[in-house]
C-alpha cells in the first residue's frame, strides 16, 4: 500500500515496527499529506535532530501511524546547515503547527510557509538567534541574566487581539489563584462569554531534552520520572522502552507485567482524582472531598508496594527494581475497597443534578477539531476519536489483556468524565486480571552498550494521551538527542477551541477537565 | 446528596474513624497536635500561604493540594494556602525556579505584605534538584528570593510538608 512513497524514499530502513523513509525536500511535503489524508495517519509527532557530526546535516522526522497498523511510519528529511529551511506541512495538517514552531526555536531551522511567525517556547526576553537544541550553542552570562529578569524585551511577542463593540481583554496568570502550575491566559470576552483565549505557555521551559543529553542514558529515567508529576511512571516507562530498543535488550515478562499493571495505577489514581478535581469546578465540596480520599488511599498503597507515592525509582533500564507482586493481598484488598468507595463516589456525582447539569454542553471539543489538533487520549476519545496507544500499538502486555478503548461523541465536560469513569473501572478490572497469573523471568535483564547512532521510538498511554520518547545515541553511545512529546503539548492548543462561547467562570472547570501538564508540555 | 448530609446530620456526633488503610505514625500525629499551640503563639491563630509553582513537575503541588483533603486537612490548624500573595504570610516555591518565572515569583514575593516567609517546597527549590545544571533553571529559590525553611524530598510527603512547617513555626517561637 505504501509503494507509492516508498519508491520516493532514498533510502528505508526498518527495524521493529519502525519504518524510516528519507525523502528528498520536494517529496517531504507530499509524503506527509499521502499518509494524512490518504491513509488517515495520525501525526504523533515531529521534530529535529542536529546530526551534523554524522553527515554534516540536520534532520526532521515526522511520526506517522496508521490506523489498524502496529506500525510507525517516519518521513525523514535531511536538511543542510547552510540553507537551514524545511517546507512547513502546517497548512495541510494543522496537528504538525507546535512542533514547527518548536523546531524553530529550538534548532533555527525555518518551516517555509507556516502562518504564524511568532515564537512558542522562549519569552521576549531570550536572545534571537539563540537555539538550545544545536550541538555548538552556548548562552553568555548576560543573556542568561537578562532571560531571568524577564524584561529585555528583545524579541517581542504580540498577542492576537481581538477588535469589535463591547469586547474586552482579561488577562490572567502567570500565577494563578489555586494551587496550580504557571501559566498565562488572555480572554477577549463579551460579557461574560469567551469569545477568544490564547494561551502563553512554556513559563516552566526547563531545558529538559538539552538537559537529557548532558546526564546521559541511565540517569535520564530519573529525569523522565520528573517531566511531569502525576504521569511519573508512564514517562519514565516510555523512556526506558526507548532505550532498551536502541540497546537492543528485552525485558522479561516479569518486568513487563509489572509495568503494565503500575500504568494501570497511574491511570486510576489519576483518574479518580480527575473526577474529583472537576467537582472542585463546580464548587461541589462533598464530591471533591471524596475523590481526594479515594486518591489518597491509592497513593498510599503506591508508597506500600514500591517505596514511593508517585511510583518513582521502580523503572530502571532493563526492568523494574522491586518486585510488586509480593504485594498480590495488600493490592487486591486495598483495590476492593476503592471500587466500592470510587462506586458510591459516582453514584454520588451522577445523582447530583446542579454539578451534572454544569458540565454538559460546556467546552465541547468536536471531532473535527480534535482530529485536526492532533488531541491524544481523554480528550481524543471524548470527542469520538477512537485512539488509545495501547491498543494501537500494543506493548508490554497490553496484547494479552482483553479490553476496548472508550469513546463518546459529544466532546464536553461531561464526556471528559465519563471517559475517565469507563477506563477507571477497567483498570480496575486489568489489574485484577493481571494479578491472576504468575510471570517468569528476573526483574532486570543485564543491559549492554548502545551502539553508536542507534535510535528507536518508545511509548506509552499516560492518564492523559498517548508519550513518546525517540533516542539516539552518538558515537560513544551517549544521548545526542532525547525528543519527548508529552500528551499535553498535544492537547493544549485544543483548550481555546474548546472554551470558544463559554462563559469565563466556567473556564477553570473546562481546564480541569483536560486536566493537561503544564510541565510536561513546556519541558 | 441531601441523603449525604442528613446522614451526617443525624450522625454528627459519632466520632468518625479514620478510614480504613490509612497510615499516619504515632509519632507525626503527635507532631502536629502542638502545630496549633504554636500557630497562635505566632501568627495569632492563622497561618496563611501562597504556593507559587516556579517550574514545578507538579508532583510538589499535588502534596500541597493533598495538604486540604480529608486525611491530612491542614485547614483545622488555621493554615490555608490563599488565593493573593496579598492574603498571605508565607510563600511556598516549589520547582527550580525556571528562568522565565524568575520576574513572576520576585513579583509576588513582593507583593506578599512584611514580615513574609518563604518556604522552599521540594528538591528542585532546594537547589535545582535533577534539573540542577540545566541553561533553564536558576538551581534553587534562594538565588532568586531570600528562603527561610528548606523543606527536601521529591516531592516531600504531605508529612514532611508539615514538619517543615512546624520547624520554621519553632524557629519562629524562639525568637519570640
Ligand atoms: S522536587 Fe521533585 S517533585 Fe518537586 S518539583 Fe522537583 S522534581 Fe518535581
Amino acid at each position: 500500500m505504501m509503494e507509492g512513497i516508498l519508491r520516493k524514499a532514498k533510502r528505508t530502513a526498518e527495524q521493529g515496527n519502525e519504518v524510516y523513509l528519507e525523502v528528498a525536500r520536494e517529496d517531504f511535503k507530499k509524503s506527509c499529506v499521502f499518509l494524512y489524508e490518504k491513509k488517515r495517519a495520525f501525526l504523533r509527532l515531529m521534530f529535529a535532530a542536529d546530526e551534523r557530526e554524522t553527515g554534516g546535516e540536520f534532520k526532521i522526522y515526522s511520526v506517522f501511524s496508521v490506523p489498524g497498523k502496529d506500525r510507525f511510519y517516519i518521513v525523514v528529511l535531511p536538511v543542510e546547515e547552510g540553507s537551514p529551511t524545511f517546507p512547513s506541512i502546517t497548512s495541510s495538517i494543522p496537528a504538525a503547527h507546535w512542533y514547527e514552531r518548536e523546531i524553530r526555536d529550538m534548532f533555527g531551522l525555518v518551516p517555509e510557509g507556516h502562518p504564524d511567525p511568532r515564537r512558542l517556547i522562549f519569552h521576549d526576553s531570550f536572545p534571537a538567534d539563540s537555539h538550545p537544541l544545536r550541538k555548538d550553542w552556548s548562552l553568555s552570562g548576560m543573556d542568561k541574566k537578562e532571560w531571568g529578569e524577564g524584561t529585555a524585551g528583545k524579541v517581542p511577542y504580540r498577542f492576537m487581539e481581538v477588535e469589535g463593540e463591547g469586547i474586552y481583554e482579561i488577562p490572567v496568570g502567570p500565577v494563578h489563584a489555586g494551587i496550580i502550575e504557571p501559566g498565562h491566559f488572555r480572554f477577549s470576552a463579551v460579557g461574560e462569554t469567551i469569545f477568544f483565549l490564547e494561551p502563553r505557555l512554556f513559563y516552566t521551559h526547563k531545558g529538559t531534552e538539552k538537559h537529557f543529553e548532558k546526564i546521559g542514558f541511565p540517569e535520564g529515567v530519573r529525569l523522565s520520572e520528573r517531566v511531569s508529576g502525576t504521569s511519573s511512571f508512564s514517562h519514565s516507562a516510555a523512556y526506558c522502552m526507548a532505550v532498551e530498543k536502541a540497546m537492543g535488550i528485552e525485558i522479561s515478562e516479569n518486568a513487563k507485567a509489572a509495568r503494565t499493571l503500575l500504568l494501570e495505577f497511574e491511570r486510576l489514581y489519576n483518574h479518580i482524582g480527575d473526577i474529583g478535581n472537576m467537582c472542585a469546578g463546580t464548587g461541589f465540596a462533598v464530591g471533591y472531598a471524596k475523590g481526594a480520599l479515594v486518591k489518597e488511599e491509592l497513593m498510599q498503597l503506591n508508597e506500600r508496594i514500591t517505596g514511593h507515592r508517585y511510583l518513582r525509582g521502580m523503572n530502571v533500564i532493563g526492568g523494574v527494581s522491586k518486585d510488586i507482586f509480593r504485594h498480590r493481598d495488600d493490592i487486591l484488598s486495598t483495590a476492593e475497597r476503592a471500587t466500592r468507595e470510587y462506586k458510591e463516589m459516582m453514584k454520588l456525582i451522577l445523582g447530583t443534578v446542579s454539578h451534572v447539569e454544569r458540565l454538559e454542553n460546556t467546552g465541547i471539543l468536536s471531532r473535527e477539531i480534535a482530529l485536526k489538533l492532533g488531541v491524544t487520549g481523554v480528550a481524543a476519545r471524548a470527542s469520538g476519536v477512537n485512539d488509545d496507544i495501547r491498543k494501537s500499538h500494543p506493548h508490554l502486555l497490553y496484547d494479552k489483556l482483553l479490553f476496548e478503548p472508550h469513546t463518546m461523541a459529544k466532546g464536553d465536560v461531561f464526556a471528559r468524565m465519563m471517559i475517565r469513569a469507563e477506563e477507571a473501572e477497567c483498570s480496575l478490572s486489568m489489574i485484577d486480571a493481571l494479578l491472576e497469573s504468575n510471570y517468569r523471568g528476573d526483574l532486570t535483564v543485564g543491559v549492554r552498550a548502545i551502539p553508536p547512532y542507534a535510535s528507536a521510538l518508545g511509548y506509552a498511554e499516560t492518564p492523559r494521551g498517548s508519550v513518546f520518547y525517540w533516542v539516539m545515541s552518538d558515537k560513544e553511545g551517549r544521548p545526542l538527542r532525547v525528543k519527548l512529546r508529552s500528551p499535553s503539548f498535544c492537547n493544549w492548543p485544543a483548550v481555546p477551541f474548546a472554551v470558544h462561547g463559554n462563559i469565563v467562570p466556567d473556564f477553570p472547570l473546562c481546564n480541569k477537565s483536560f486536566n493537561l501538564s503544564y510541565s510536561g508540555c513546556d519541558m | 446528596m441531601l441523603k449525604e448530609i442528613l446522614k451526617n446530620i443525624i450522625r454528627r456526633k459519632s466520632v468518625v474513624p479514620f478510614p480504613q488503610g490509612f497510615r499516619v505514625s504515632p509519632e507525626e500525629a503527635s507532631k502536629v497536635t502542638d502545630l496549633q499551640e504554636k500557630i497562635d503563639a505566632v501568627f495569632g491563630r492563622s497561618l496563611r500561604i501562597r504556593q507559587v509553582d516556579a517550574g514545578s513537575c507538579n508532583a510538589c503541588e499535588w502534596e500541597c493540594t493533598a495538604l486540604t483533603n480529608p486525611v491530612y486537612d491542614i485547614q483545622r490548624f488555621g493554615i490555608d494556602f490563599v488565593a493573593s500573595p496579598r492574603h498571605a504570610d508565607a510563600v511556598l516555591v516549589t520547582g527550580p525556579v525556571s528562568r522565565q518565572m524568575e520576574l513572576a515569583l520576585k513579583k509576588t514575593y513582593l507583593a506578599t505584605p512584611e514580615p513574609r516567609l518563604v518556604i522552599a517546597c521540594g528538591d528542585c527549590a532546594v537547589d535545582g534538584g535533577v534539573y540542577k545544571g540545566s541553561y533553564a533553571v536558576t538551581e534553587g529559590v534562594a538565588n532568586v528570593v531570600p528562603v527561610d525553611c528548606y523543606i527536601p524530598g521529591c516531592p516531600p510527603s504531605p508529612m514532611a510538608i508539615i514538619s517543615g512547617i512546624i520547624q520554621l513555626l519553632e524557629k519562629l517561637t524562639h525568637l519570640r
